[in-house]
């Protein structure tokens, strides 16, 4: 008999955001081998969080959603309660008002979860951080799944989030970076956990020629596709970009695409591109010579997976830890200190092509070894069946 | 008594068993003046473990149970080298606390009423939370007692990478309710007082990747109690049948009266003999015999009087009247279906059991034909078990498997 499995994740469908991308990759390969339902709210905005779905049973490429309805959106203060949760001497209570002031507070999902959760083999959480993790996780340990896509940042110091990583039965992390950080931090290596991560598609007949005459484009090109927003590192991108091109003959352009959340700097050698379709994305990886990935705090950049499997490297900052780790263990991207460093880089990107693809070759190696779906779909079911082994065991 | 929870100064304690570490108990109630099981062995095991570590303990300022009413001084104190941090208990038991029960445990009702009715339970004590929230790693391990009141299932969550749960748990209603699902798969370890008590834990959860000790309890050498003074004083016609504990329904005392009427019907010989409060009727019959509450010296000389104890009650976590029955050479008699009980008579071979109420009589008059050996049996169980050494060995361990980076 097929096994079966309830995804819970704060959003779900047609909405923006990389865990809940990932989440909806991950049904559609698992759904050959496990019965998947998805537990979600009605928002589709993760800053207000306000209902804008239909709340009850719906289906999302054929698969059943359940969606319950956001009790409480984001508190308008939400970054005083935060600024309070983050000071050092905070106490448990301005822990729980910041996770209740973050949301999404959605009552009728954890209700859901204490009277269902436990007809299903599994239950898979997406991200540590919300209030329908750290909640529901609570509601069904023992069959339960973690994917935190954790990384460094001030909220992972709580003294609340310490039992989400002890809790469930198996942890699916991103990265090796992930799992050392969390695992320091936490002490739960007694969870059973392995490093999953996505697959990733590659695209056959992706076109530089293509993209460059869609788009008028010449000379070489610098690629940044992700939100165009501050959070994301991109203020710092631009000036590390204006500095390097005001000395560099190379009359490279930057290329940007994107939902646009700040001002892009109005010059002839930045080009926004707005947001581009699948085809147009692999024609613009085909076409640059390097992704630019600014942001600093990133626990899997799905953008530059993508770009290694298309065979071009990455250029991050030096103190991302999780990037520039894995650009050092793909031996697929150039991490930069300082300014000095970022315009040396660039300009050897340009001038060398040969080293670039050497970079680019191997970050399409990396990939094909750990972030496919044959390899990640394998994973995930061993993870399954660890959890199912624990819970089948007749102890009476 | 000071004020404040300033850390007290580290001392350089060691154990023959590695370095001295430190630990953090947290308990509902503390202090020698508290009643209850769970309480007394929270103390024993945080005064036992401070002969080689430095032990503090996180508690209430309630005495009782069931108003949690202020009684201590909030802060902290020393008692008997452990320091001690009190916190003051908000709101005591909710007024409601009854009705909320009802719905939580029978009635169709949603998650926040699991939560409200776990608050209403009490002690509610926010600044124990916040103790543990913010001191809770600089101890090494801490121990939990108690799974059901609320420092307990929502402190241990705050801490689950260095604790241990001493949960004294039982078949209950409660232990289904929604707060404890997280808690029983927090902990570092278990410490169960019985094998039952963990085959619970087991089965109910599923958590067996959690190590667990049966720690059991240590017990101190009984005095030397004159059997003959109190048969003589209390001029009661031998065999004595002695019920120990508190007189009530609610540990089945009504059901020993009935089947002792029946056991005397069946011309078995002998009084019952009652010691502790009594809260409930009893029949005016001269073979049973209700002495209130007694001394700690009148109790000790009624276990080496009696021919057998019996203790009838469903549900003990540990049943400590049977050691103590043993150590001075007893024999019991204890219902098979209450399966904490009658593992301890198992394996110390140290009485019977009934396994329905008719077959009372004569379980009854086994353990009496039988009494000399089979007391003599669960007192070298008790010696072996309880024995201090035996029984530190054993908190130790927990401490070890507890203990962050362990």
């Amino acid at each position: 008999m097929r096994s079966s499995l309830l995804v819970v994740i704060q959003r779900y469908g047609d909405v923006a955001g990389g865990a809940e991308a990932h989440a909806r990759m991950l049904v559609g390969r698992l759904r050959a081998h496990v019965d998947i339902e998805v537990a979600t709210t009605t928002a589709r905005d993760y800053w207000t969080w306000q209902n804008e779905l239909t709340a009850g049973t719906t289906w999302v490429d054929g698969i059943r959603v359940h969606r319950f309805p956001v009790a409480k959106p984001r508190a308008r203060m939400f970054r005083s309660y935060e600024r309070r949760a983050f000071a050092g001497s905070h106490s448990l209570a301005d822990e729980l008002d910041f996770l209740d002031a973050q949301g999404p507070v959605a009552p009728d999902l954890a209700e859901f979860l204490r009277r269902h959760g436990r007809e299903f083999d599994h239950v898979l959480f997406f991200t540590y951080i919300y209030w329908t993790t750290v909640v529901g996780l609570g509601i069904v340990p023992e069959r339960a799944l973690l994917v935190p896509t954790a990384h460094e940042e001030p909220a992972i110091a709580l003294t609340m989030y310490r039992r989400v990583f002890h809790l469930p039965r198996a942890i699916a992390y991103n990265t090796h970076e992930e799992r050392a950080m969390v695992e320091r931090r936490f002490a739960n290596t007694r969870v059973p956990n392995d490093v999953v991560g996505v697959g990733i598609d590659t695209a056959p007949g992706a076109s530089a020629a293509r993209f460059r005459a869609a788009h008028g484009l010449g000379g070489p090109l610098f690629l940044y596709l992700g939100r165009i927003v501050e959070s994301k590192g991109c203020p710092e991108m631009f000036a590390l970009w204006a500095r390097w091109r005001a000395q560099t003959r190379t009359g490279a352009t930057l290329v940007l695409a994107g939902h646009r959340e700040m001002a892009i700097p109005a010059r002839d050698d930045i080009r926004y591109l707005g947001e581009l379709s699948e085809g147009d994305k692999w024609d613009a990886f085909a076409a640059c010579s390097a992704l630019l990935v600014p942001e600093r705090l990133q626990s899997l950049s799905l953008v530059t997976l993508e770009a290694w499997s298309m065979g071009r490297p990455v250029l991050c900052p030096a103190q991302a830890p999780v990037l520039a780790s894995m650009s050092r263990r793909a031996s697929a991207g150039v991490p930069y200190r300082s300014f000095a460093e970022f315009a040396e880089a660039c300009e050897l990107l340009v001038e060398r092509p040969e080293l670039t693809d050497r970079l680019g070759q191997s970050g399409r190696d990396f990939v094909a070894r750990t972030y496919t779906w044959p390899v990640v779909v394998e994973k995930y079911l061993d993870l399954l069946a660890e959890v199912r082994a624990r819970n089948a065991s007749d102890l009476s | 008594m000071p004020k404040g929870h300033a850390t007290p100064t580290p001392s350089s304690k060691s154990s023959p068993r590695g370095r001295a570490v430190r630990i953090l108990v947290v308990v509902q109630r503390y202090g020698t003046e508290v009643v209850g099981g769970s309480e007394s062995h929270a103390r024993v095991v945080a005064e036992r473990l401070a002969r080689a570590h430095d032990v503090e303990v996180a508690t209430t300022t309630a005495l009782d149970h069931w108003t949690w009413g202020g009684h201590y001084a909030t802060g902290a104190t020393r008692l008997n080298g452990v320091t001690v941090h009190r916190f003051a208990v908000v709101g005591g038991r909710d007024g409601r606390y009854k009705e909320i029960e009802h719905r939580v445990l029978f009635e169709e009702h949603a998650l926040e009423d699991e939560y409200r009715w776990l608050r209403a339970q009490g002690p509610h004590a926010p600044e124990l939370l916040e103790f543990v929230h913010r001191q809770g790693a600089g101890f090494q391990a801490v121990l939990f007692y108690t799974y059901i009141y609320e420092p307990t299932a929502l402190g241990l969550p705050l801490v689950p990478e260095r604790s241990a749960l001493i949960s004294t748990a039982h078949d209950e209603l409660p232990l289904r309710l929604a707060p404890y699902r997280a808690l029983f798969q927090l902990p570092r370890a278990f410490g169960a007082l019985t094998p039952e008590e963990l085959a619970l834990i087991r089965r109910e959860f599923r958590n067996d990747h959690i190590p667990a000790e049966i720690i059991g309890i240590g017990l101190d050498a009984p005095p030397a109690p004159s059997g003959e003074a109190f048969r003589a004083r209390r001029g009661v016609r031998r065999p004595i049948v002695l019920y120990v504990g508190q007189v009530t329904e609610a540990k089945a005392v009504d059901e020993l009266l009935a089947m002792w009427s029946a056991y005397r019907a069946a011309k078995g010989e002998g009084t019952l003999v009652l010691a502790g409060n009594v809260l409930m009727d009893l029949p005016r019959r001269e073979d049973v015999v209700a002495l209130g509450r007694v001394s700690d010296a009148e109790k000790w000389a009624a276990l080496a009087a009696a021919d057998a104890l019996i203790l009838p009650s469903h549900l003990e976590s540990l049943g400590i009247v049977l050691l103590e029955a043993w150590q001075v050479g007893t024999p019991v008699l204890v219902p098979a279906w209450n399966a904490v009980t009658a593992g301890q008579v198992a394996r110390a071979g140290g009485g019977a059991t009934y396994a329905t109420r008719d077959a009372f009589a004569e379980a009854l008059g086994t353990v009496l034909a039988d009494g000399e050996r089979l007391g003599a049996s669960g007192r070298a169980w008790v010696e072996r078990e309880c024995a201090w050494d035996a029984f530190d060995a054993r908190v130790t361990d927990l401490v070890q498997m507890a203990a962050f980076g362990a």
